[in-house]
């Protein structure tokens, strides 16, 4: 209720705003030069801190705060390397010395626990306030346990998610090292939307290059509410090709519909209670929503999703604030890194634009999203996205995923530009 | 054609007003559609992926990027993925992002 009051609150806000723009031409945020503004970006993950990096970029005299509790930031992009056994978690592990030395961003290693939009302020954890001009929210995800019974967030130190990498990548990939030989697998993989749409199968595939490796009788089963999912003919073919019968998906209306998860016995009640998938290491992904600072701030639709303008990626329950990464709602656009990195981009020239009283663009950026089968084996989905008639709409005839059939050399190939635009992509953002 | 040509001629002269290759884009200058798409491209195809293989741009002439990206989308250079890319864009389009490589 008191969401929902203050919404409609920031929505009239916003209203009154755009109606002082068309009737005296300028509002007082377009009369700062872009030089002189402060923006302060919340969340210093691939949306975040690309947007704070291009920010200064674009405009050196620019003030530019980025907030980020954690003193690194670990990517959920090639987390699943780390639990093939190929890939430390330090590789994955990104520093803020760059922004801050190099691009003049201050970095502030706090938490934001309130964001007050009429008086464009945020309230830090530390006890300080920060003033914005301009509010870029990159906050990420949070999990909704409440949908699945039987498991709540604390049970994610014995079922881990893995899904925000780091500890939780450790302790899963400690778990697949304690796993006898002929242990079973779980993935109970979330419904859509959810961050990085090829992720639970490119996660099954690297579990299984670990074990065919390290313990070859062990099976790898995938429980899954859905009936489909991203680049699966080319997941499929690659699993019977390198994993025989190891990999075993179920989808929802084959007793992959997870209805109750039995945390002590480390058992998945799916198909009404008719089926009962016990695991030796079992890897929940729960259903997930916007960051809790923007249900905090009053950015997220019923969905739990925040709705912007796709052209600017202005929040559509505030003038001056923007929200960007999986967070928000992006159209054609996938919950990725590489639409984030894409987005901040985005932000960071339509709030200079702004700033600088010049119209918005509609903006137009290519995305890629790798995933590894096995070491050699990589497959892709790409895209050119546009603002069209509204939206990020995907431009027709551009894009799609890798062809099936292959020889193992482009397969090859692919897994060599996985690891090239891993290196690329984190160079972009905080290298 | 010949649209396209002045098209990128005028993006040649106003590259030429804003200063060196190298400087970051000052406060008065506008940001564009074309730089806000060679932004995109760069974050495959800048010196950390050329590590791993991965062209940096940064040091391919804005001809040569508008031939070969002529090339994948027209099915006239094999790729793996580029030519799933270059699909996405217009002759117009390629032209206003090939001159932006340099100053990155």
């Amino acid at each position: 209720m008191h969401n929902f009051t203050r919404r409609h609150f920031l929505k009239a806000f916003g209203i009154t705003s755009a109606a002082a723009l068309t009737g005296i031409g300028l509002t007082p945020l377009a009369a700062h030069s872009a030089g002189k503004a402060h923006v302060v970006v919340v969340g210093g993950g691939t949306g975040g801190a690309t947007a704070a990096r291009y920010l200064k970029q674009l405009s050196p005299d620019m003030a530019v705060t980025l907030i980020e509790p954690n003193a690194t930031y670990v990517t959920c992009y090639g987390s699943n390397w780390v639990l093939g056994g190929f890939e430390s978690i330090e590789a994955i592990t990104h520093g803020y010395d760059n922004l801050r030395d190099r691009d003049g961003v201050d970095v502030i290693q706090d938490k934001v626990i309130g964001v007050d939009a009429d008086s464009r302020t945020v309230r830090l954890e530390s006890g300080d306030s920060l003033q914005y001009d301009k509010l870029v929210m990159s906050p990420g995800i949070d999990f909704k346990y409440d949908d699945m019974p039987g498991i709540e967030e604390a049970d994610a130190e014995t079922i881990p998610h893995a899904w925000k990498a780091g500890s939780q990548t450790e302790l899963l990939r400690a778990q697949l090292q304690a796993m006898p030989n002929g242990g079973v697998y779980v993935m109970v993989a979330p419904p859509n939307p959810y961050r990085c749409p090829p992720g639970p199968y490119e996660r099954v595939s690297m579990v299984a290059y670990y074990l065919k490796t390290h313990k070859p009788r062990s099976k790898v089963i995938v429980l899954d509410p859905k009936e489909g999912f991203a680049k699966q003919g080319l997941f499929e073919e690659g699993w019977a090709e390198h994993y025989g019968d190891m990999i075993e998906w179920r989808g929802g209306s084959n007793g992959g519909r997870v209805e109750e998860i039995d945390v002590s016995g480390k058992t998945a009640h799916a198909d009404g209670g008719q089926e009962r998938v016990r695991a030796d290491v079992m890897n929940f992904v729960p259903a997930q929503r916007a960051g809790q600072i923007a249900h905090d701030a009053g950015l997220t639709n019923e969905q739990g999703w925040a709705s912007v303008d796709q052209r600017t990626f202005k929040s559509v329950m505030d003038d001056n604030i923007y929200v960007i990464g999986d967070a928000s709602v992006a159209g054609a656009m996938p919950k990725s890194g590489h639409a984030a990195n894409n987005q901040g981009k985005i932000v960071a020239a339509a709030i200079l634009r702004e700033l600088s009283g010049q119209e918005p663009l509609d903006p137009s950026s290519a995305s890629t999203c790798y995933g590894l089968i096995t070491l050699d084996y990589g497959v892709s989905i790409a895209a050119v996205y546009q603002y069209q008639n509204g939206a990020q709409a995907a431009v027709e005839g551009s894009g799609g995923v890798s062809p099936l059939g292959q020889s193992s050399t482009f397969r090859r190939q692919e897994a060599e530009h996985t690891r090239a635009w891993y290196a690329g992509i984190t160079q972009d953002i905080w290298g | 054609m010949k649209h396209s040509r002045l098209f990128a001629a005028g993006l040649v002269a106003s590259l030429a007003m804003a200063g060196t290759a190298s400087q970051a884009i000052a406060d008065n200058d506008e940001i564009t559609r074309g730089q806000l798409m060679a932004a995109s491209c760069k974050a495959c195809h800048n010196a950390a992926a050329a590590e791993k293989g991965v062209p940096d741009l940064s040091r391919v002439s804005a001809g040569v990027i508008q031939s070969q990206m002529r090339a994948f989308r027209d099915g006239e250079r094999e790729a793996t993925i580029m030519d799933r890319h270059a699909r996405g864009y217009t002759d117009e389009e390629i032209e206003a992002m090939s001159v932006y490589f340099a100053r990155f």
